[in-house]
């Protein structure tokens, strides 16, 4: 085992939803801690030096934001995911202006934590040094905005390779319809209906780059979201 | 300085004002009644010295006499207190009256004293008392002589002073009572707004039904009170919406967590399959997805709820928000094949003001609706027209329309029709809530009209003149 596992502390009261968290993450290669109070998650803080703060913010006897400033205060080296179920936008900015890295509402979606805790660990995803990426037969050319598949060149729609650039960036991890609602569709609103159009834009994206071809990539993970990925053999 | 009490201030103001009146009156009384037997002293000393002109004889030695004896009584002379003297040209004193007791009455000689009218004037006795005197020319017995004719002022003086004290006296009396009065009144004016401030405290939210009563609608007091009552009318509306509302969304909250229990019950109870766990999970998440998006519109609604006209507003074009929520929308509306038939009667550049971000859902969830429950390649046809500086959009759609009687209940809060053909994936029957509420708080209107097929809703939003600039 390397010792680069990237560390993540979890400063959560609802024990469920720590352990969740700490059964879910840990697998995707982190190192985690759980705590469920304030002070506990201080000590460890200083202790252990995570690379991730998971912070949830109502906490008992004491305000997640207190911790954040407190940390950020001291200056120390690490990075803040806030937790809420204050999911106004007025929270948010708050949340980010006393230093947090990003913020979640709950109840958010795990495939989006994982994607937000990888983003933030490795920063950016660094962008390819080539414009194309490759799932299996299927390329796409992220400058030319052209995909292919076994070289037969996809007739897609803006939106459509949009769609399919997202869930490629993602591949092998779930996307779920938040996601794509805010990240392709850029709706900011959570009540809009457009769930519909997400999974109609879904089937037929996945009628002109799998019913073709004998091998699917395109899963639907029901409950949960999409995701594009070469079939385990 | 400690808060004083309403009535106490009215009292203590309407007795500081009396107060000034009452002093600036006895001040005018005083003055004028001085004025007045001033006049009368006057008038009487020039009667006197007429007389005294008639009594005056010189006695065998040549002396200046005043004839005494017309008196019927020997001691009537000392009722008289008339102070006189005689003073020939040169002012030589003729005679003196024994009252002067020695004292000079007006000292020396002016010009033309007492030649013309008779010089009424306050000259100050030896003594310290003022006098007030009048001059007169006589002559008798070839003897040119100036009669001066005076009596003290000292009682007068004493009499105003009197009276002064008797005013005085009377002025704190008479604030006293009034105070007392004003108290009194002022205390009986305001016991309706006692008796407001009582029923008022004890109206609690489980009676905000409770109304204030009004005796006069028109006096302030009234209109308080209607003031009040129509405050804790909207009050008791907000209420009540509120607690109906509470209740609704608890049981829509509950079907979900029904199902979610149910599914997890059915599925721990079974033998372990991993299929069906599966399969339960995924159920499971759907569900909560479900919850999810119910309280996303409870939260909406209640942002919607908290704002008021006139705030957030942008400018923007109704077409370009159309046009955009198509162009969400359009995936599904070329999946089912139908046609979208757009009339526009005014420019792409005219706008309307509002919260963009909320309209813009208002019109999303119209606008799904309406794709919703379009059949097949059918026609879905939105007009766009300008009425008396309202923007009306009308959507139409051939589906399967709305039940005569639920023109108005689709609006409600998790309305669900009783017709099945209307049901089919319905979602968390908050959309066109949020969409009524949204176009309401933009000054609009929205509702749905009758047609012979399909459903129509028309959304109306007061026109602003002003365009955007072309770009």
């Amino acid at each position: 085992m390397s010792p680069a596992r990237p560390r993540i502390l979890i400063i959560e009261d609802d024990r469920k939803l720590a352990e969740a968290l700490l059964s879910g993450i840990e697998p995707a290669g982190y190192d985690v801690t759980v705590a469920a109070t304030a002070e506990e998650g201080f000590f460890l803080i200083h202790r252990a030096h995570p690379d991730l703060l998971i912070l949830d913010l109502t906490l008992p006897h004491r305000n997640g934001l207190d911790i954040l400033e407190q940390i950020r205060s001291e200056g120390t080296d690490v990075r803040v995911l806030i937790l809420t179920s204050h999911n106004t936008v007025d929270d948010r900015v708050t949340g980010l202006r006393t230093g947090a890295d990003d913020y979640l509402g709950k109840p958010f979606s795990f495939p989006e934590l994982m994607a937000r805790i990888d983003a933030l660990l490795r920063r950016i995803l660094p962008s390819p040094a080539s414009p194309h990426v490759r799932i299996g037969d299927l390329t796409l050319d992220t400058k030319a905005r052209t995909a292919s598949r076994s070289g037969e060149t996809l007739d897609l729609t803006v939106r459509e390779f949009d769609l399919l650039l997202y869930l490629a960036e993602n591949r092998g991890r779930t996307v779920s319809r938040e996601m794509l609602a805010r990240d392709v569709w850029r709706e900011n609103s959570r009540f809009t209906p457009i769930d519909n159009v997400i999974d109609v834009q879904v089937a037929r994206l996945r009628r002109k780059i799998d019913d073709p071809y004998p091998v699917k990539l395109l899963q639907t993970v029901r409950g949960v979201g999409f995701s594009l990925r070469e079939p385990q053999p | 300085m400690p808060a004083l009490s309403l009535r106490t201030r009215l009292t203590l103001w309407y007795v500081a004002v009396l107060a000034l009146l009452l002093l600036l009156y006895a001040a005018l009384v005083f003055a004028f009644q001085y004025g007045v037997l001033t006049r009368q002293v006057f008038h009487d000393e020039v009667q006197d010295v007429v007389t005294a002109e008639g009594l005056l004889y010189f006695d065998h030695e040549g002396a200046l006499q005043l004839r005494q004896n017309y008196y019927s009584r020997p001691q009537s002379h000392l009722l008289v207190d008339r102070l006189m003297e005689v003073l020939d040209l040169s002012g030589r004193v003729l005679y003196q009256s024994p009252t002067l007791h020695g004292m000079v009455l007006g000292g020396r000689l002016k010009h033309g004293e007492g030649d013309a009218g008779f010089n009424g004037r306050i000259v100050r006795l030896e003594d310290g008392n003022h006098a007030l005197i009048v001059s007169h020319i006589h002559t008798m017995d070839g003897v040119t002589m100036v009669i001066r004719l005076g009596y003290s002022l000292a009682p007068l003086h004493e009499r105003m002073i009197q009276f002064l004290i008797l005013l005085l006296v009377a002025i704190p009396v008479a604030l006293l009572v009034a105070g007392a009065a004003g108290q009194t009144i002022a205390g009986r004016g305001l016991q309706p707004l006692e008796m407001m401030a009582d029923r008022a405290e004890g109206i609690t939210a489980s009676n905000l039904h409770d109304r204030l009563q009004i005796d006069n609608p028109k006096d302030e007091l009234g209109q308080m009170a209607r003031a009040f009552n129509h405050l804790l009318e909207r009050l008791d509306q907000a209420f009540h919406q509120m607690k109906r509302f509470t209740a609704d969304a608890a049981h829509e909250l509950r079907t979900p967590l029904a199902s979610i229990r149910t599914v997890s019950e059915v599925a721990l109870g079974q033998s372990p399959d991993v299929e069906q766990y599966r399969e339960a999970l995924a159920s499971i998440l759907e569900e909560t997805g479900r919850l999810n998006e119910t309280i996303d519109g409870l939260l909406l609604l209640a942002r919607a709820e908290a704002s008021q006209p006139g705030q957030e507003r942008t400018l923007f074009s109704v077409r370009e928000l159309i046009e955009e929520v198509l162009g969400v929308l359009s995936v599904l509306i070329e999946e089912k094949q139908i046609t979208v038939v757009q009339e526009n009667e005014f420019q792409a550049n005219q706008c309307i003001r509002a919260d963009r971000a909320l309209l813009r859902i208002a019109v999303m969830n119209v606008l799904h609706n309406a794709v919703k429950f379009s059949p097949r390649n059918s026609v879905l046809s939105i007009s766009s027209e300008h009425r008396n500086d309202k923007v009306r959009v009308a959507f139409q759609d051939q589906g399967p329309g709305i039940a005569p009687g639920e023109q108005e209940r689709v609006f409600d809060r998790f309305f669900t029709s009783k017709r099945p053909a209307a049901v089919l994936g319905s979602g968390a029957g908050l959309g066109l809530s949020i969409a009524r509420l949204i176009v309401d708080r933009s000054g609009g209107c929205i509702w749905f009209e009758p047609v012979q097929t399909g459903a129509r809703c028309v959304i109306e939003i007061p026109f602003h003149s002003r365009t955007l600039p072309q770009n």
